[in-house]
């Protein structure tokens, strides 16, 4: 007699229960995702570290688009910043001037022309509209939807198609310039923007009956990667992270900046008709919500908009007074804020242009998001934050 | 779309089971009306070619028979891609006019873009005073080797492609 | 609004020395300028009193003579919102240290580390202290103003003069000879 069982190898024993779990325990799996991996937005690798299928601890490594932009600017003219600044968000390069360009003029004290305004408060407004159209298409990508992501596009294209014809460039478009912007609207264009307007506000509401309220897409997305009020505060989190979690921050509304406090317009917050406040779903929500708060401020722009220059006085050597400003400014991921310092009326390069960017805020909130969760959760996570690596690593 | 969700699990189930089959339907179908009735968006690009706008940002090209060698479009570069070299007329020459009536006081020996390096940003061709130095809407310009892309505007073979952008 | 919370700070902390820097130009921001010994218990007043309710990000410029920390904090309160630059002066160059706040603002875990790896100063007590952006055996802190790019990484030149070839050096030269005119047009504007 062998064993017990008479079979070759068996152990002498019956094992315990407590035994086999003990025999079956496992270290945890280091796995690697990214650099590149189709569902990291760009060049981000998270190592992650696996019990199973479930997360234990996730490191961002950062870094792999680094092009020292700061580094740059210290030794470029005032104007010559502006395209290096475009390539941080470059899904939302409007934007990204705009925050820059006001920082200078703040120190400049340039008076900018009200049309150059309004004007450039619609460029940027479409651009929220691209961007988040963009973040839609992707995520839906993220989590095996492809088809929203072709009717996002096409969508997106018409806007870039209308960047292109004002600016002459369809991502990176050096458009918004120190003293108001480069040219000037014609009123064919602004009569097919509004029609733009008019055929793609339908169009919104055709993407939540396609993804926002698909029994697949919520069970993807509801419960997942909540973060609490508390938690973003904690890690500085804004824009449509802050207002998932049911917070209602604008820095448009709050701090009004330019002409925003002229136009009438609500700050949406999740929702929470799916899961809970904070998690993925209601921070897909905030940013399908406020395209069609962005439709309504462009209406009120192309109301508003009367005959003038767009270029203000500015000297033609740029030379900023001693000192600094920190700007912020509500972008299509959060806020963006250049703290620029100038070391005085003798030199017309930046003494140091330090970007705080959303994004990378966001990013450092991925290790205390990530335990607990599903590997496949967490791709829904890092989707749901709406990361662009332009601006994390700049 | 909201509905009072059950809370009965025994219903919640059938609720759901309603639910995602009738979202599912919901976006099948948005996505089935694609067949017929939406118009094509993308284009054959080397038979059909999009129309570029007027203003769009594609090579630099420079027509060097106005370029007065003043080198603002040099320092305005913020990527430093442009390369201007000029010498003094000799004694008694004859000083030339540009089109729009400026003259032409040195003498352009070289003027050389490296077109791997421009980031296409515009800055040079807004500082430019005679308006010699625009941007084509050439966007077919892939190179073997990235010497290449170095274009020089007083190389002889730069005619033809004047007489295509200098519409005189 | 801001010397009511320098004396606030002074007195709450003592031996912050807060002192308000205003700047020529009343467009500019005023700051608070701290002593770097007491940041800790600084940002630990500012979040208790419900001043400040969140770091926004951690700036550092080099002055050469000294190298300033500067803590961008913003007040999220809907009914009184706001911002606040808050400095600290690090006069040592090589083992300049300063006390981490991540364990009061999680936030500033990862501008403590980019703020490391620009400009090389050391927080002390900081949780995961390497290098964010640039790579672990980087050499240099490429925000100073002292930085020169080093001529070899990991074994590999940077900038190999035999691979050059002579186009591109008959570039340089010319490139060189642009700079020479820039200086000479910027003098006569001047």
């Amino acid at each position: 007699m062998m064993n017990k069982w008479d079979i070759p190898g068996a152990p002498a024993e019956k094992p315990t229960h407590n035994a086999i779990t003990e025999k079956l325990k496992t270290d945890l799996l280091t796995l690697n995702m990214g650099p590149q991996h189709p569902a990291t937005h760009g060049v981000l690798r998270v190592e992650i570290k696996t019990d199973s299928e479930v997360v234990a601890a996730a490191i961002p490594h950062l870094g792999y688009l680094h092009r020292c932009m700061e580094k740059h600017c210290e030794n470029l003219d005032y104007r010559g910043v502006i395209p290096f600044v475009d390539r941080l968000d470059y899904l939302a390069s409007m934007s990204m001037e705009w925050t820059y360009v006001a920082a200078v003029e703040k120190m400049l004290g340039t008076e900018v022309p009200r049309r150059a305004e309004l004007l450039r408060i619609l460029t940027v407004e479409l651009q929220r509209i691209a961007s988040h159209l963009m973040a839609f298409g992707t995520y839906a990508l993220d989590l095996g939807a492809f088809s929203p992501f072709l009717y996002a596009f096409d969508e997106r294209e018409k806007i870039l198609r209308l960047f292109e014809e004002i600016s002459g460039a369809r991502l990176l478009y050096n458009y918004i310039w120190i003293g108001g912007v480069w040219n000037d609207w014609t009123d064919e264009q602004l009569t097919r923007v509004s029609e733009f307007l008019d055929a793609f506000e339908p169009e919104t509401d055709k993407y939540h009956d396609l993804v926002s309220v698909n029994k697949i897409f919520v069970e993807r997305t509801a419960h997942v990667g909540v973060l609490s009020v508390e938690d973003c505060f904690a890690y500085g989190a804004t824009g449509p992270v802050l207002r998932g979690s049911g917070y209602k921050w604008d820095l448009r509304k709050n701090m009004p900046y330019s002409l925003y406090s002229e136009f009438d317009f609500d700050v949406p917050v999740g929702t929470a008709e799916h899961g809970e406040l904070g998690d993925c779903w209601n921070r897909y929500i905030v940013r399908m919500l406020e395209v069609k708060e962005s439709i309504k401020i462009i209406r009120q722009v192309l109301q508003k908009l009367e005959p003038g220059s767009v270029m203000g006085k500015v000297p033609k050597i740029i030379k900023l007074p001693k000192g600094e400003v920190y700007m912020r400014q509500e972008c299509p991921r959060g806020e963006l804020g250049i703290h620029l310092v100038s070391e005085g009326t003798d030199s017309k390069e930046p003494y140091r242009l330090k970007v705080k960017s959303p994004c990378f805020t966001h990013v450092s909130m991925l290790p205390h998001m990530a335990p607990g969760q599903m590997v496949a959760d967490f791709v829904a996570s890092i989707g749901s934050i709406d990361i662009v690596l332009g601006e994390v690593d700049r | 779309m909201s509905y009072t969700v059950p809370h009965n699990s025994f219903k919640k189930y059938f609720y759901d089971l309603f639910n995602a089959v009738k979202t599912t339907v919901v976006g099948m179908w948005i996505t089935f009306r694609y067949v017929w009735g939406v118009k094509s968006v993308s284009i054959e690009y080397p038979e059909v070619r999009e129309v570029l706008p007027e203003r769009a940002r594609m090579r630099l090209f420079n027509d060097a028979q106005n370029c007065i060698s003043c080198t603002q479009c040099a320092m305005a570069c913020p990527v430093d891609c442009i390369y201007i070299s000029s010498e003094k007329l000799p004694e008694g020459a004859e000083i030339k006019k540009t089109s729009n009536g400026q003259s032409i006081r040195l003498h352009l020996t070289q003027f050389t873009i490296d077109t791997a390096l421009c980031c296409y940003c515009g800055l040079c061709t807004t500082v430019c005073p005679t308006e010699c130095l625009t941007h084509s809407h050439d966007y077919e310009f892939a190179q073997y080797t990235i010497d290449a892309m170095k274009y020089d505007y007083l190389a002889p073979d730069v005619k033809a492609w004047r007489d295509r952008i200098v519409k005189a | 609004m801001l010397n009511e919370l320098v004396s606030k700070i002074n007195s709450a902390v003592s031996g912050a020395n807060a002192s308000l820097l205003t700047p020529e130009d009343s467009k500019l921001e005023s700051s608070i300028l701290v002593d770097a010994k007491k940041i800790h218990a600084v940002a630990e007043f500012l979040k208790k009193s419900k001043i400040m309710n969140a770091l926004q990000a951690i700036s550092g410029v080099d002055y050469v003579e000294f190298i300033e920390v500067v803590y961008i904090f913003g007040n999220f309160d809907i009914a009184n919102p706001g911002q606040l630059l808050l400095k600290a002066r690090i006069t040592d160059r090589v083992n300049g240290n300063i006390d981490t706040i991540s364990d009061l603002f999680p936030a500033a875990d990862y501008q403590e580390r980019e703020c490391f790896d620009m400009l090389g100063i050391t927080f002390n007590n900081h949780p995961d202290h390497r290098r964010i952006l640039c790579p672990d055996d980087w050499e240099g802190f490429p925000l100073r103003k002292d930085y020169v790019a080093a001529k070899n990484y990991n074994g590999m030149e940077v900038f190999p003069e035999g691979k050059m070839n002579m186009a591109d050096r008959e570039f340089i030269v010319r490139q060189e000879m642009i700079k020479k005119a820039q200086e000479a047009q910027s003098g006569k504007v001047q």
